[in-house]
């Protein structure tokens, strides 16, 4: 098991996939029980004005079983994870969560991982963080790394095969 | 002197070197030993809509290398907090998922006990520091500086899992600053968000966020604007020109992280606190030789 196929998620992963299912499922019988539908989430949804994410209509969704036109479509990934909508929902309906479990659907199914998802994860599989150190410009334009500002080294896994053997369970066999 | 272990996390000690240095500076002011340990890696919650149980898996692996030095941990990153707070309460209360995930560590020889208790930057100086000990060791008050305070979301939600402040009316950081003599006024957008996890697929959006916030900061004419998040740093620090492009505004605000204003009203000098790092124009302060 290598990183690019954990990361590529070239074969769709049954197992990944329908342990997600049952999350979704359970989101899906809270969901169907407590929300009325009162729109206060999308009323405060930072990603709501800017990029039309409604979390109510994700919720009236999910209710309605619709969970693979969720999974395929592009507005799952606007969501910034500010947790207002969980924070204020009256009948503690956690929108945000329901988004993470169609997201995590997604590239489990195999769906091509927008953006950087893909560079980010694959850094945190091979060296532990989610970019290497950088130098950096001041003010002044002058180049400063780490050592120079007299910072001691960064910490980060030791053993990487342990790690990545760790992770990489994980990432395939567990779920 | 408490010792904590010291949980850098990632965008800290990749790029936003200014914070480390100030809280490397500040901490041991404020008898807080911060203890360096080999081994941590990602907390996970900027990969959390990849795999969830990654998150969780990294963020109690972080957990049992603090746990096996025997120390409590501090985050100064609130998204790093949230995700080791959020594992700690999983595997405090669902048996089957501590196991699981225990079975994971194994393979590094690691597990999670559940003894560590988890701070961040804002409780740390808060509750635990304490306000008192802050007022002792002010020399150069910075009196009426207007300060917009930025909790950032991690930092306050969800309360349900438990967060170092209000959701809704966080007054933390606002009474932090009142002890060093500085003036925090509340502002309609001081619960807004960054935008800042957007970078990873739609960074444009995410650029307009800040903007919005920064430029309503500023038209409402505050001094300062001040953080303890990286990631919010990061965007209202280091990105300020460019996310003042896409609100058509010409952005000049000040942006400093709470330990190093902290730092200023201490008396400790601009270069210990990290202050040529800051990109945004940290000058225009009175205490920075600014008018």
């Amino acid at each position: 098991m290598s990183i690019i196929d954990l990361t590529s998620m070239g074969e769709p992963q049954s197992q990944l996939r329908a342990e997600i299912n049952e999350r979704l499922k359970k989101l899906q019988g809270e969901v169907s029980d407590y929300c009325f539908q009162c729109g206060k989430c999308t009323s405060g949804c930072e990603a709501h004005k800017l990029l039309e994410l409604e979390p109510h209509k994700i919720v009236a969704l999910l209710k309605r079983g619709l969970i693979d036109e969720m999974v395929n479509s592009e507005v799952i990934w606007t969501c910034m994870s500010c947790f207002k909508c969980r924070e204020r929902c009256p009948q503690k309906v956690a929108p945000v969560e329901i988004l993470f479990a169609l997201k995590n659907m997604a590239v489990a199914s195999g769906k091509q991982i927008p953006g950087n998802y893909t560079a980010m994860l694959q850094s945190v599989l091979s060296i532990g963080l989610l970019q290497e150190v950088k130098s950096v410009t001041t003010k002044e334009s002058k180049t400063k790394t780490r050592n120079d500002l007299g910072l001691p080294e960064i910490s980060k896994p030791v053993d990487t095969t342990k790690f990545q053997m760790m992770l990489s369970k994980i990432a395939v066999e567990k779920i | 002197m408490k010792k904590y272990a010291f949980y850098p996390g990632c965008v800290m000690p990749t790029e936003q070197y200014a914070y480390e240095i100030s809280l490397r500076e500040i901490m041991p002011k404020l008898n807080i030993e911060l203890v360096d340990i080999k081994g941590f890696s990602c907390c996970g919650e900027p990969i959390k809509s990849v795999n969830q149980m990654m998150t969780l898996t990294l963020s109690a692996r972080n957990i049992a290398i603090a746990e096996k030095e025997g120390l409590d941990i501090f985050a100064p990153c609130p998204m790093c907090h949230l995700a080791l707070t959020e594992s700690k309460r999983i595997l405090d209360t669902d048996p089957v998922m501590n196991e699981r995930i225990n079975k994971s560590l194994e393979e590094e020889n690691l597990k999670y006990t559940g003894t560590a208790e988890i701070v961040t930057t804002i409780d740390l100086i808060h509750d635990i520091v304490g306000l008192d000990k802050i007022k002792e060791l002010v020399k150069k008050p910075l009196k009426d500086l207007k300060v917009a305070t930025h909790n950032g979301c991690h930092l306050i939600r969800p309360s349900e899992i438990g967060r170092p402040d209000d959701p809704e009316n966080p007054q933390k950081m606002d009474n932090i600053l009142k002890a060093i003599g500085a003036k925090p006024l509340d502002y309609s957008e001081k619960l807004d968000c960054c935008g800042g996890l957007l970078n990873a697929n739609l960074p444009e959006s995410a650029l307009t966020k800040t903007g919005q916030k920064l430029k309503s900061v500023q038209e409402k004419g505050f001094d300062v604007f001040i953080d303890t998040c990286p990631w919010c740093h990061r965007q209202y620090d280091s990105k300020q020109i460019k996310a003042g492009e896409t609100v058509a505004a010409k952005l000049s605000v000040p942006v400093l992280y709470l330990t190093q204003i902290l730092g200023l009203s201490f008396g400790v000098s601009k270069e210990k606190l990290g202050l040529d790092l800051n990109l945004s124009p940290v000058e225009k302060l009175e205490i920075l030789g600014g008018k």
